[in-house]
């Protein structure tokens, strides 16, 4: 059964195409990642589907329910880019007008906010809260109720290393659980631990969708693009220039002072190394990793940022 | 709407800024009432000429609800000031997308601050009651009904600044824009009406052309037209060249101002990006 149905979804601000035609399903009971880079359009689809944004053109279909049924939000627990809460009022008071609203009981403040590790905190009014802390609350008040549904976008905003692991696994504790989460980030390390779907969104058009082991398996490119390998030299667009010539590379982007490659695994750091050498070029810079996400997403975005 | 005003109040109770404006204007409408009682009492009544210009006291019933309505009137930007803080804060703090959505859709999120508009101008006209009964006691005049119409007057002009207010919050979504702008408006608007005024009392003069008085047709100054002061008889003098007052005109035109209020307001609410 799909969760949410996104047909043709376009944004203009302007003449800025912040979404351009943005179609796919997420089905029920996964963990859908919305993966793109700053200003890539995540927010602004997941502000439409929560009514608080509207799009130019296209419709969005939540579980069945046409349109923007504020019924069915309520069942659905959501963290929008910010953590948005009344500044002067308790984090147990924000949460108590959370579930007033939600048209829930306020039986689950104190499990959620022991959950998220902030009970002992909770007569503390939102304006002392630290970043984490406001991000925190924020989970917290999406858990209310026990939503079958939950949003987050950029959950792991602010938190230490610490909370960005507990999030994570809670993340995982919920999807083992039946829920479904659509999750949008910008960092491809969160989306490949967590999620089981992906949908790719570059400059508001998206890329790809779907399972992370397919996109994994599968390359617009070529079918063998399975290894990225970070390097650099004293003339990088030299280098660029030579490594074009070889055989088996899929993309060659440059990312700061370095070039990272996307190839399949015939390529070996001493063929590389040799290749460059023999071509007059010394490699201050090789570093060759297994393929992750961040190749898949590099190979089919291909810049550095949508800046 | 009573479960959307309960979640409202419980926003807005532990509100600092709500406890200080809802006790400045209590205490305004209260003060401002004993000044003129005891300018009255103390100044006024110690002049031979005075009885001339008064008979009676204008906190004697009748007079008293529209003595208290007027002078109380001056204290109505409070209120408004309030509601701006209020709605403008929601903005700030984006706390209208988190009640958006949390699952009220955006109509509910605007009816329910015109309703707290409409209690915050029920509660300013119930304070006025209240002061008005009190000062026409005091004076020691048979209790009378008659000029009550003054209250309805009252509680219009509060529902107009109001409504006014959230339009401007909705419109700028700012606070510090949001309150320049409603004080900004309405130092311009009483200088429109101003030189309006002018204009129809030199129509009246030049052109024997009657159109009351033109300033009273704008937003603000139609709901603030109705409330006259107590003392107008001085006004009464120069009866002969000031437009004439055209009560019901300007009646129509504060309702249908908040009309307009009302959907200019749902239109953007419902409408735009928040």
């Amino acid at each position: 059964m799909a969760i949410l149905h996104i047909d043709n979804l376009t944004k203009n601000y302007k003449s800025v195409k912040a979404l351009d035609r943005v179609s796919f399903t997420v089905p029920a009971k996964t963990v859908f990642g919305i993966l793109g880079p700053n200003g890539s359009g995540k927010t602004t689809l997941l502000g439409i589907v929560m009514d608080v944004i509207k799009a130019s053109a296209g419709t969005y279909t939540w579980a069945g329910n046409e349109g923007s049924a504020n019924d069915f939000r309520k069942k659905i627990g959501t963290l929008l880019e910010t953590p948005n809460f009344y500044h002067y009022l308790t984090a147990e008071k924000n949460l108590q007008i959370a579930a007033k609203i939600k048209g829930r009981g306020e039986a689950d403040i104190e499990k959620v906010l022991k959950i998220v590790n902030l009970y002992e905190r909770k007569d503390s009014k939102f304006n002392t809260f630290s970043l984490g802390m406001k991000q925190r609350l924020a989970i917290a008040s999406a858990l209310l109720g026990d939503p079958d549904i939950l949003v987050f976008d950029e959950p792991t905003n602010g938190l230490d290393p610490a909370g960005i692991a507990e999030i994570r696994e809670l993340i995982k504790e919920l999807y083992k659980g039946g829920k479904t989460i659509i999750m949008a980030s910008h960092i491809l390390d969160e989306v490949e631990k967590v999620c089981t779907h992906v949908a790719i969104i570059q400059k508001g058009i998206l890329k790809t969708v779907g399972s992370v082991a397919d996109l994994m398996n599968t390359s617009a490119v070529n079918a063998d693009v399975n290894c990225l390998i970070e390097l650099s030299a004293a003339d990088n667009a030299t280098l660029k220039n030579i490594l074009q010539q070889l055989e088996g590379i899929a993309s060659i982007t440059e990312v700061d002072s370095d070039l990272h490659i996307a190839c399949n695994d015939k390529i070996t750091g001493e063929t590389l190394n040799r290749f460059c050498f023999d071509k007059g070029i010394t490699l201050n810079k090789l570093h060759v990793k297994r393929k992750t996400l961040e190749t898949r997403f590099l190979e089919i975005t291909g810049k550095q940022s949508d800046k | 709407m009573i479960k959307l005003l309960k979640i409202e109040w419980l926003k807005i109770k532990s509100y600092t800024g709500f406890i200080l404006l809802s006790s400045f204007f209590a205490l305004g409408v209260v003060t401002s009432n004993y000044i003129v009682f005891m300018f009255k009492k103390n100044v006024l009544d110690k002049v031979k000429a005075s009885e001339l210009l008064f008979s009676g006291s204008p906190f004697d019933f009748d007079m008293v609800w529209k003595t208290v309505s007027y002078y109380s009137s001056y204290f109505l930007m409070l209120p408004a000031l309030l509601l701006v803080i209020l709605m403008s804060n929601e903005f700030s703090y984006k706390t209208h997308r988190q009640n958006i959505i949390d699952g009220w859709s955006r109509f509910e999120f605007l009816k329910v601050k015109l309703a707290l508009a409409l209690v915050f101008a029920l509660a300013s006209t119930l304070v006025v009651i209240m002061t008005a009964l009190v000062f026409g006691a005091t004076s020691g005049s048979p209790f009378s009904v008659n000029g009550f119409e003054n209250i309805g007057y009252f509680l219009l002009k509060a529902v107009t600044y109001n409504m006014i207010a959230i339009l401007i919050s909705l419109l700028t979504k700012k606070s510090g824009v949001a309150i320049a702008l409603f004080f900004i408006y309405t130092i311009f608007e009483n200088g429109v009406s101003l030189l309006l005024f002018f204009l129809a009392v030199k129509l009246k003069k030049d052109n024997h052309l009657d159109l009351g008085n033109l300033g009273n047709y704008l937003p603000m100054n139609a709901s603030d037209g109705l409330l006259t002061s107590p003392f107008e008889q001085f006004s009464g003098m120069a009866r002969n060249i000031i437009p004439a007052d055209n009560n019901k005109l300007v009646l129509a035109c504060a309702l249908i101002y908040i009309v307009i209020f009302y959907f200019w307001s749902k239109r953007k609410m419902m409408r735009s990006d928040l």
